[in-house]
């Protein structure tokens, strides 16, 4: 009887923690560029809505930087790169949106701090829905 | 020896040539550049610019050599950074080829990237880098020679205007006459490639 019980149990964390995984904003692969104190860098991840809402990511905040926004580059006529300045990404649900070189990414402008490899910052990202996810972003080259 | 054998001698020896002569032809097959060759190159007037305190760099000062042009702008956090890091990627594949390639760093920016502030830029990724600034009417008549587009952007970001500007890696051959423009994008695998094939072309 007993160890019926403790099994059910067992049987009900495992399938509560596979709901969990399942149904979570998760923010992973994230990495920043080195840089050095009073220049700008850039943060790139992958988000994965697994909450089964569409969301937005409204803003990021950081305490590296006078100023966090999100950028997207993107590759004009004539192999003409422009940056243009997100108000908000939209993150449907079941998909994923990728921060990356060339593409969108986290602007970080007139950096407090120098940025080595080996190091760690933490991010916070601000979703309409989820909320604010924090997330820790180690210091590499691409 | 029967007359069977000797056919079946000759018919293999045959078997042999035509697959050496097929094996031979596929390597003789011109190598394909990943990069858009221009063919006859484009010579390229020689330009003088500012790279540090006092210092300067002019592109005939660096003939005998392949030079490699980037135009960027140190405020750039992405694709600025992203291309001179692939650079260093080709560099570190060319191995000791390195030493006859030169990659050059041209602002689109002069209004902020000051020569030491281009020197001090390129050096985060290879100490070997140049990068150089200058007047707006130099730079210009570089950007104009080589269809560069540059065009500050206001976009509201606390980074003050952004610049857009044509991000292609260009190569200029040993006499610094334009020969290949890499897209965005290429990868460091296929840059290196290229200018090992260009090296070997050239070998002096």
């Amino acid at each position: 009887m007993k160890t019926r019980l403790i099994m059910i149990l067992m049987l009900t964390a495992t399938l509560l923690g596979a709901c969990a995984t399942t149904r979570e904003m998760s923010i992973h692969d994230a990495w920043i560029r080195p840089s050095t104190m009073g220049n700008n860098s850039a943060a790139y991840f992958i988000i994965e809505n697994g909450t089964g809402m569409d969301d937005t990511l409204l803003s990021v905040d950081s305490d590296i930087a006078s100023a966090t926004e999100v950028h997207l580059s993107m590759v004009m006529d004539g192999g003409v790169m422009s940056m243009q300045q997100q108000e908000s990404v939209p993150v449907p649900t079941s998909e994923k949106v990728e921060f990356k070189p060339g593409g969108l990414h986290v602007m970080f402008v007139g950096l407090t701090q120098d940025l080595k490899v080996g190091d760690t910052i933490t991010l916070t990202l601000n979703f309409e829905n989820a909320g604010t996810r924090i997330v820790e972003v180690p210091i590499r080259e691409p | 020896m029967n007359r069977k054998l000797s056919y079946t001698l000759l018919l293999y020896i045959a078997g042999i040539l035509a697959i050496t002569t097929v094996v031979v032809v596929l390597l003789q097959k011109p190598y394909t550049f990943h990069g858009t060759v221009l063919n006859p190159p484009l010579p390229v007037t020689d330009f003088t610019l500012q790279t540090g305190e006092g210092e300067t760099f002019s592109l005939s000062a660096a003939r005998g050599r392949f030079v490699l042009l980037f135009f960027g702008y140190t405020s750039c956090p992405d694709v600025c950074p992203t291309t001179l890091a692939e650079l260093r990627q080709v560099s570190e594949n060319l191995g000791d080829d390195a030493r006859n390639i030169q990659v050059v760093m041209v602002t689109a920016d002069p209004e902020r990237d000051t020569p030491e502030k281009m020197k001090a830029y390129v050096a985060h990724f290879d100490p070997n880098f140049i990068g150089v600034s200058g007047n707006l009417a130099d730079l210009e008549s570089l950007w104009e020679e080589l269809g560069v587009f540059v065009e500050k952007e206001d976009t509201g970001s606390a980074a003050g205007y952004l610049v857009s500007h044509t991000s292609s890696v260009y190569v200029l051959d040993r006499n610094g006459d334009l020969i290949l423009m890499f897209p965005y994008g290429t990868s460091a695998a296929d840059i290196a490639s290229d200018l090992s094939e260009l090296l070997k072309q050239t070998e002096q």
